[in-house]
């Protein structure tokens, strides 16, 4: 089921599989924690979103929300947890109330399939990224398009907002990545390295000061956007195909954390770089990871035949060799 | 004294009008600490909260009592609270999470300026400035007041015998001045001969009186964000603004000191005070337009106290002047000829919000220009031609000096990815937690006009589409009722354009008129669809807009939406 790194630095304790959640009847391509660890939310192609409680150990699940008429990319929670927002390949964004588990809002604009959503961390605006090139910001309030930044020559297919909301990032097959000041809409910087392969994630450090970048040549960087220099390199896994996320665990050491076409999860150590695990277990290329905010767990979503999503958790006791 | 005016590139200030902001109708402003909401008092006695951000209406704050004028509005440090006070001679304290009325004082007066003390989290006293007496302390909890004083000879009486006539003699717009200092130990008083008085805001002792050259009387007294800068307006039209000698925190104990140490200790009475006085604040420059020798209304500093704008008090002119601290004047804004009613300048960001007395706030901004190299980072900008003279082997088949491509980045080294930085603008964001930047945003439901695509919508909104006109879009986004002026035939564009002014936000600079043109030649068929079926309803439509919950109808505004941006 998992393993801890072979002849690597091992992560101590390893994490190891907790629970499986089926019930998606396509492809997985989004999973996300609320940001205060109580909810799972997945979102997949079978043009639903599945929520999961985390207060119950069975992670049972806890409702589902229909109203897409086209699979879906993306999901984003909003900072308070009471909203979720979806980009699909409807064209659409919508918000969804969790408390009731309805729609309550749609967003519409984009001219070709919405690729990517996030919620800003004062969850009064709404960033989008869709094959239309471009990056939208809408109101939560009205659900009015504020801006449409003419972000990209190619699909977008990530944005993210700084730490205080101030910027955005914004990532697209052009091989660039973009970073935008939201209030004005104006381009701040761009990022680009002599090779421009595809990015196909971005996303901004903790701190804002840093944004790690996905690029379709199985590469990670981290990189100092104010100097446009990159810091880190983070090789290993498999990234040629899909836009596989990835993300930062900083609850129990400082890690990166990302899917694979080899359906694997791989974890690196933040400073060495060095590969300390691989989570096996998916029969399909992990599509997607997420961090719990607070405990030290791991959700992965996986496309093809699997369609499961996987929790990984840290054992207490020292790394189990099974 | 006639000023250069400076290259008006190189400054951080706003240079034209970027939108306007419509909502009933606001006679006043106030920025929050952070510069994220902005309140504005109307003229029904509500008061509008605008999210800053999204340019929307967060929130209003309205009750059955309090119907009259506002006449200013101020937020608390924390931004809380907020305090109105109006022509019906009240002051009601708001919260604003909550939108519910805490407290409400009824004065002698109406006040033209209310301040809540800055110094807490919870304030309860305030600083309200009547019409033509002099300022008071009010408790908001007892209701109970406390005159301030405003000359020596008349210390507790509270009456002033104004030298000088105010020039317009309009009364609404002639108020008494006073301020707190910046954290609310001290209050500065502007009184009508001229001078300014130092008084201790526990014990309401003058602590000295600095009187300003000219002697004329003072309309405005505001202090810089920072509190290191403090003007003043008179009425010989000058605006004078003063360095604060006194340390930010612990100012009065400071003046206490002052008071009692030699050599100020050897004078007497008035003498003393002034001498105290003359260690308190020193004159720093004079702004006047020695052209036209106009009168200012509403001054203020920008939030790096480092611009100084002011208001033309002509009747009938929109026309900001900044100047820079030191005297030159870099700009003159004009804006339509409505007369203006309110000025502020945002906290962090180069925009002045400006009311006129048509009840539009304006918001303006610098002028954009893009920065090309931002969207290619290997490309220079050049202001000019240069001359370029190649390399000896630039354009050499097999160049000998290749680009040093190896990274001269060590990857080893450690990436802090978790500490923040602080943020200096912000003295004392120790306390930011506590802080109010935001109000939540609750999405306000969808209309849902294509029935057919959101099967997952509410209830209540499925019924009144079976009733027939689904069309409330001329509702408010808050229920208020508008009544739907166009002709239905196109009501899918200007319903656009009504549910756009009504809920608040002109976002487009150009004339609507010809975004309903462009409209109706692209012709979006679906909604148009609709409105015939509902045209034949069109008394149905309006009963509809007390029950409608929303104004969105997004796929016409983002229809318009496209079509600009």
């Amino acid at each position: 089921m998992s393993s801890a790194g072979d002849d690597l630095p091992a992560i101590s304790p390893a994490y190891s599989l907790r629970t499986t959640l089926s019930g998606h009847k396509h492809a997985i391509s989004s999973v996300k924690f609320s940001p205060d660890g109580s909810l799972l939310a997945s979102a997949s192609a079978d043009k639903t979103l599945r929520l999961y409680s985390l207060s119950d150990p069975e992670i049972p699940f806890r409702a589902e929300l229909t109203g897409h008429s086209e699979g879906i990319s993306d999901l984003s929670f909003s900072s308070d947890g009471r909203l979720l927002c979806s980009a699909s390949d409807d064209r659409t964004i919508r918000i969804w109330d969790l408390e009731t588990s309805t729609l309550l809002k749609t967003l519409t604009g984009h001219t070709n399939l919405a690729f990517c959503c996030v919620f800003n961390p004062q969850s009064n605006m709404i960033a989008s990224g869709a094959f239309d090139e471009t990056v939208r910001v809408w109101d939560v309030k009205s659900g009015k398009c504020l801006r449409v930044l003419p972000a990209h020559s190619d699909p977008v297919t990530a944005v993210d907002f700084n730490r205080d909301g101030s910027l955005i990032v914004s990532s697209s097959y052009d091989g660039l990545c973009r970073i935008w000041d939201s209030s004005t809409g104006h381009c701040m910087k761009t990022l680009i390295d002599d090779e421009s392969p595809p990015v196909s994630y971005v996303k901004f450090s903790p701190n804002g000061k840093f944004v790690l970048a996905a690029t379709l040549d199985s590469t990670l960087r981290l990189w100092n956007f104010s100097t446009g220099k990159f810091l880190k390199t983070y090789t290993g896994h498999v990234n040629s195909k899909f836009c596989i996320p990835a993300t930062f665990s900083v609850t129990n050491g400082k890690y990166i954390i990302s899917g694979s076409e080899d359906n694997c999860v791989y974890l690196w150590e933040l400073q060495t770089r060095k590969i300390v695990q691989k989570l096996e277990g998916h029969t399909g290329t992990v599509i997607t990871v997420s961090c719990h905010p607070t405990e030290n767990m791991i959700a992965s979503g996986a496309l093809g035949n699997d369609k499961t999503v996987k929790i990984w958790v840290q054992k207490d006791e020292e790394s189990k060799e099974d | 004294m006639n000023v250069p005016i400076i290259d008006p590139l190189q400054g951080d200030f706003p240079e034209v009008i970027e939108e306007f902001l419509q909502h009933g109708n606001m006679k006043c402003i106030a920025f929050n600490r952070r510069g994220t909401l902005l309140a504005a008092g109307c003229v029904d006695g509500s008061c509008v909260i605008w999210d800053f951000e999204t340019r929307g209406v967060a929130k209003e704050l309205r009750d059955k009592d309090c119907v009259a004028p506002i006449t200013s509005v101020c937020w608390s440090k924390f931004g809380h609270h907020i305090l109105a006070s109006a022509t019906d001679k009240s002051l009601t304290l708001w919260s604003v999470l909550s939108g519910e009325k805490i407290a409400r004082v009824t004065l002698q007066q109406t006040t033209l300026l209310a301040r809540l003390h800055p110094g807490s989290c919870t304030p309860s006293v305030c600083l309200a400035c009547p019409l033509s007496s002099a300022p008071i302390l009010v408790d908001l909890n007892t209701g109970s007041s406390t005159v301030l004083p405003v000359t020596m000879s008349d210390v507790g009486t509270g009456t002033t015998h104004p030298r000088n006539k105010f020039s317009d003699g309009s009364p609404p717009f002639t108020p008494t001045a006073a301020t707190f200092n910046k954290c609310g130990d001290l209050i500065y008083v502007g009184n009508s001969k001229g001078e300014i008085l130092i008084v201790d805001s526990k014990n309401i002792r003058v602590q000295a009186i600095i009187p300003i050259p000219g002697g004329s009387v003072i309309k405005n007294i505001v202090f810089s964000r920072n509190g290191q800068y403090l003007l003043t307006n008179s009425n010989d039209r000058v605006i004078r603004v003063y360095e604060n000698l006194l340390s930010q925190k612990g100012a009065a104990n400071e003046l206490e000191e002052m008071s009692n140490a030699s050599p100020v200790n050897e004078f007497q009475g008035i003498e003393k005070l002034k001498a105290v006085g003359s260690k308190c604040l020193i004159l720093f420059r004079e702004f006047q337009d020695a052209v036209t020798k106009m009168q200012w209304k509403a001054p203020c500093f920008s939030g790096d106290g480092e611009w100084v704008v002011g208001a033309s008090a002509n009747k009938g002119e929109h026309k900001l002047y900044i100047w820079d601290r030191v005297g030159h004047l870099v700009k003159i804004l004009e804006g339509p000829k409505e007369a203006l009613t309110d000025l502020a300048w945002h906290p962090v960001r180069p925009l002045v919000v400006s009311v006129s007395v048509a009840g539009l706030v304006y918001i303006w901004a610098k002028d954009y220009t893009e920065n090309w190299s931002a969207f290619a980072p290997d490309f220079k900008e050049l202001e000019e031609n240069e001359e370029y003279i190649e390399r000896e082997d630039e354009f050499d088949l097999v160049p000998d000096t290749e680009k040093v491509k190896e990274s001269e980045i060590n990857e080893d080294d450690e990436v802090d990815i978790m500490t923040v930085e602080k943020d200096s603008t912000f003295s004392d964001s120790e306390a930011s937690q506590e802080e109010l930047c935001f109000l939540p945003a609750i999405p306000s439901p969808d209309v849902p006009e294509q029935q057919d695509k959101y099967p997952a919508s509410l209830s209540k909104l499925e019924e009144s589409t079976h009733s027939g006109s689904p069309f409330s879009v001329e509702a408010g986004q808050n229920g208020q009722a508008h009544p739907a002026s166009s002709p239905l035939e196109v009501v899918a564009n200007s319903a656009a354009e009504d549910a756009a002014v009504n809920t608040g936000v002109k976002r487009k600079r150009k004339p609507s008129a010809k975004g309903l043109e462009l409209e109706a030649e692209k012709g979006r068929k679906p909604p148009l669809s609709k409105l015939i079926k509902s045209m034949g309803k069109p008394s149905k439509a309006k009963v509809k807009l007390e029950n409608a919950q929303d104004a969105n109808d997004s796929v016409l505004d983002d229809a318009v939406t496209d079509e600009y941006i």
